[in-house]
């Protein structure tokens, strides 16, 4: 639409504009401004800054895999826990962060239920912090194995107490 | 004497033993902080409709007077702290936004200079450093931030320390820390040389000036922190959705395990009759009447401050409030006494 549009005013309110007769020019040039992202304009809009890309932890991640599978093998369950969970991936890459999630519920299923409290009791805050979460991703994403999870979450609750817990509630990244 | 601060439109003045005093009515939004300043005898107070007021005590007739604080602020204010100095206060707001806030004479009014970038989201607590010049917040964009507050109408003149090892300017950032959580509070040491900060993902964070960059962290297996105070150099007690006080050290690069302020004795079971034990099984399903948490304070505590300090500067006494509506003098050294292994 990149025309003018002349309307007869029939009336009272008849205007004289530039064309000299009994017409209204009305200017319906573009309707471009429905089209503008007011959002972007906006100066209170807050952009959370742990949405940005995060690659950190991607590339060990196969490594680590197949680290975890020798661990195993050789019934270290102990030390496959700790390399299970250094530096988890937290970008946006599903796959990578679906292959870590695999090989952590893979150590846990790989323990008896008795070595379950030495093996929490050496972990670092840190690390307590990560298991929670991978804890809490496997009640929503592997709600069959809940069961072998809640053990272990009662475990890591003892050491972490509830801060675990919120710690993984305010994590905006997420494993 | 202490004031409590009431989430309604006036706020209550008490005395040491528990009798309200007066009743200030200014506000007519909630009271959202109060301060006052022991030096000059001023009270401030901040709400929610965007006001702060000045209440200084007339001496003859006994009554507080207000006088309004131009904020300038389209949000809440949130937290309002006076200076060491006393001569200034800072208020923080939910329009993202610190106003440092300074008489001015020729007007006779409190004016208001503001402080805005970086900030990006609500303020919910500020602490000045014992200089005057310089301020810590902490905002809900996960952030704890310092800023120099050296303004020029007051003639201030700044000194060089740790915090700006160069001559910054009004609200020029001096250093930015990141947490997962919300920042609850912030505090500077006494000497001024170390920050707190405890964030909403149960975390306390301590940094020294002359090493800006290693933070301590440490992750408590606590409920997130509401509010921290220092209990002497190398030592802060903290509180919040737990419902106690408890009492960290600073150990060299780490934090020791915090050590529970509130101790109660379990009261011994002979209460009870046992016909009354049954009763109350066969009415209630429970066979003890205890409804009451085991702690002091029966619901989070909101906020700590220091009431007396001892000859060396460290604290000996402290006060909190919480969302009980109850306030609770704690004793540090008849504590440390009494709690083994308590080091402050």
């Amino acid at each position: 639409v990149g025309r003018d549009q002349t309307v007869i005013s029939s009336g009272i309110n008849a205007e004289y504009g530039e064309l000299g007769e009994r017409e209204m020019a009305k200017n319906v040039n573009s309707t471009q401004f429905r089209t503008v992202d007011v959002d972007a304009y906006d100066e209170e809009a807050y952009e959370d800054e742990a949405r940005v890309q995060d690659d950190s932890g991607v590339a060990e991640v196969t490594e680590r895999a197949s680290k975890v599978k020798d661990l195993l093998s050789q019934m270290k369950t102990k030390e496959a826990l700790v390399e299970a969970l250094k530096s988890p991936p937290v970008g946006r890459d599903q796959t990578v962060k679906s292959q870590n999630y695999d090989t952590v519920m893979w150590v846990l299923k790989s323990f008896k239920g008795s070595d379950i409290d030495a093996a929490v009791a050496d972990l670092s805050m840190v690390e307590v912090d990560i298991l929670m979460k991978y804890l809490y991703k496997g009640f929503s994403c592997s709600p069959d194995k809940a069961a072998n999870l809640l053990l272990w979450h009662e475990k890591v609750v003892a050491k972490g107490g509830l801060g675990s817990i919120v710690r993984v509630m305010v994590d905006r990244k997420g494993v | 004497v202490l004031s409590s601060c009431w989430k309604r439109k006036q706020w209550y003045q008490r005395r040491v033993r528990g009798t309200k005093e007066t009743e200030l009515q200014k506000h007519i939004e909630r009271v959202k902080c109060v301060d006052w300043a022991p030096n000059t005898n001023r009270i401030s107070t901040c709400a929610g409709d965007r006001n702060a007021y000045v209440w200084n005590l007339n001496a003859e007739t006994g009554v507080w007077e207000p006088s309004l604080v131009l904020l300038r602020i389209e949000r809440a204010a949130t937290y309002i702290r006076w200076s060491p100095a006393e001569d200034r206060f800072a208020v923080g707001s939910g329009a993202r936004l610190l106003s440092v806030c300074f008489y001015d004479n020729e007007h006779d009014w409190w004016v208001s200079k503001h402080i805005k970038k970086p900030i990006r989201s609500t303020i919910l607590c500020v602490d000045w450093h014992p200089s005057n010049h310089i301020l810590a917040i902490g905002s809900c964009d996960f952030k704890c931030r310092i800023f120099s507050a050296a303004l020029k109408e007051t003639n201030d003149k700044p000194e060089i320390s740790g915090w700006m090892p160069k001559l910054s300017k009004f609200s020029a950032l001096l250093a930015e820390y990141e947490t997962q959580g919300w920042v609850h509070s912030v505090k500077f040491s006494p000497s001024g040389d170390r920050l707190a900060w405890a964030a909403h993902d149960a975390s306390i964070n301590i940094v020294h000036m002359d090493s800006k960059d290693s933070v301590i962290r440490s992750l408590t297996p606590s409920l997130p922190l509401l509010s921290i105070i220092w209990a002497s150099e190398g030592s802060v007690v903290c509180a919040g959705h737990d419902n106690y006080p408890s009492l960290y050290n600073i150990n060299g690069d780490t934090l020791s395990a915090g050590t529970r302020l509130d101790v109660k004795e379990k009261k011994a079971g002979g209460g009870m009759s046992a016909m009354a034990r049954f009763q109350q099984l066969d009415r209630t399903g429970a066979d003890t009447k205890d409804s009451t948490l085991g702690t002091t304070h029966q619901n989070a505590i909101v906020e700590l401050r220091v009431t007396a300090t001892g000859g060396d500067g460290t604290c000996t006494q402290f006060s909190s409030v919480g969302m009980d509506g109850k306030m609770v003098l704690w004793n540090l050294d008849a504590l440390a006494s009494s709690i083994a292994d308590l080091k402050i």
